[in-house]
């Protein structure tokens, strides 16, 4: 089963993502980061398989943490989960800084699922 | 079920890999000159005379075409002439995929017929405005029908828009979600919600039949995340308008009992959300003037 790091600043997604990682099946979620510091961490202390990260949080944000986690870590998955992913300069920065793909929100469960299964 | 461009709905649709993707955008950047870069080409103006203009454009908040033609770089007829000819070059996503063969002719024909279909739900309905917002009345007109649209869509309840109402303040309520727009624009995206609201707004989000039990942080948290599907959707709306806008995370704010006032420098305009059954929900934009 892959391993699924979250991270968001809003606690109603990452719930709602956690509860689609964990009913799929295929992923178990492993944490959940509020920002980009964090995800650092957790990227080192949990060894995840895939990230999904937000892209518009306070602190270290998700494009400036994208950065920084496909430098240090070159076998990471990271896939951006945005209200912002249907702006093409965002959703270009994200595809060229490392990220596999851009979920927008609002999503659907099935929607998330096909994109990490893609990976 | 949100604002896409038309790259990632293929990425999206397995119709192209985000490499091929960003091949493709490689070449649009190649090919697409911005506006100093056509002139320059066209031979109207210098390097020397972008950098000029660019230094002029950190004191003075105007285009840089525009700023050209003031600082005498550029006529307007000239001006007109460089735009039209971005216009005419302009290399689509969609072109540039065919160009580095990602997509055949009629695969890309197809899946813009699925894209337009995709994003119907989205073209933005008329809504009345003030005259003092008809400036970019497009954009806020987007911003109170996307508004309503997600309402439909992510909260799936029933309400009826009432008309607009210019005000210095909101009346008190529950709570209010609300997250600033910088860019082109500046305002304040204002959400403000009553208790019963607030738990439907929760459910949807949750995707939970009962929220009794949720600690006031996540009820909130719930709208927070609302009000940012609702700015974010508007900003990648607006991009495709050719207006740039950012957003801010979202914040809450518990007004006092005698309502919150419209700060100093902006105005303050409502869109009522009538709901029924006691409960209140109401949209505003404080924007600065």
């Amino acid at each position: 089963m892959k391993k699924v790091l979250v991270v968001d600043d809003s606690l109603s997604v990452a719930r709602q993502l956690e509860k689609i990682i964990n009913e799929s099946g295929d992923f178990t979620c492993v944490g959940h980061a509020k920002n980009g510091a964090e995800a650092i961490k957790m990227n080192h202390s949990e060894d995840p398989d895939i990230i999904c990260m937000d892209m518009n949080m306070p602190g270290m944000d998700g494009l400036t943490a994208l950065r920084s986690l496909v430098m240090l870590d070159k076998e990471v998955k990271v896939v951006m989960v945005t209200s912002l992913g249907g702006v093409g300069d965002k959703f270009t920065e994200a595809i060229k800084l490392g990220a596999k793909n851009v979920i927008s929100k609002p999503f659907e469960a099935e929607n998330v699922l096909n994109i990490l299964r893609a990976l | 079920m949100a604002v896409k461009f038309f790259g990632q709905f293929l990425v999206e649709q397995d119709a192209v890999t985000s490499e091929a993707l960003l091949h493709a955008i490689e070449l649009q950047e190649r090919t697409n000159l911005k506006l100093g870069e056509m002139a320059v080409t066209l031979g109207f103006i210098t390097r020397q005379d972008i950098e000029a203009a660019h230094a002029a454009q950190l004191s003075k908040d105007m285009k840089l075409g525009d700023l050209l033609v003031e600082l005498g770089f550029l006529t307007k007829d000239q001006l007109n002439e460089v735009i039209a000819r971005q216009k005419a070059t302009h290399l689509y996503i969609g072109e540039a995929l065919v160009k580095v063969g990602a997509l055949t002719p009629d695969k890309l024909e197809y899946y813009l017929e699925k894209f337009k279909a995709d994003q119907a739900p989205y073209i933005a309905e008329r809504i009345e405005l003030p005259s003092w917002l008809q400036e970019n009345g497009s954009i806020w007109e987007m911003t109170v029908d996307l508004t309503y649209k997600m309402i439909t869509r992510v909260i799936g309840i029933q309400f009826r828009p009432g008309r607009y109402q210019e005000s210095a303040l909101i009346a008190a309520n529950h709570m209010i979600a609300a997250m600033d727009i910088s860019g082109d624009l500046n305002a304040r995206y204002l959400f403000s919600v009553s208790s019963g609201i607030q738990k439907a707004i929760a459910r949807a989000i949750l995707k939970e039949d009962d929220v009794e039990g949720e600690s006031d942080e996540i009820l909130e948290d719930t709208v927070m995340e609302f009000v940012n599907i609702v700015c974010g959707n508007v900003v990648a709306k607006a991009s495709q308008m050719g207006t740039t806008l950012d957003i801010n995370p979202p914040v809450t704010l518990h007004p006092p009992a005698d309502g919150l006032k419209v700060p100093e420098g902006y105005r303050g305009i409502l869109f009522p959300i009538h709901v029924g059954d006691g409960e209140t929900m109401e949209m505003a934009l404080f924007v600065k003037q």
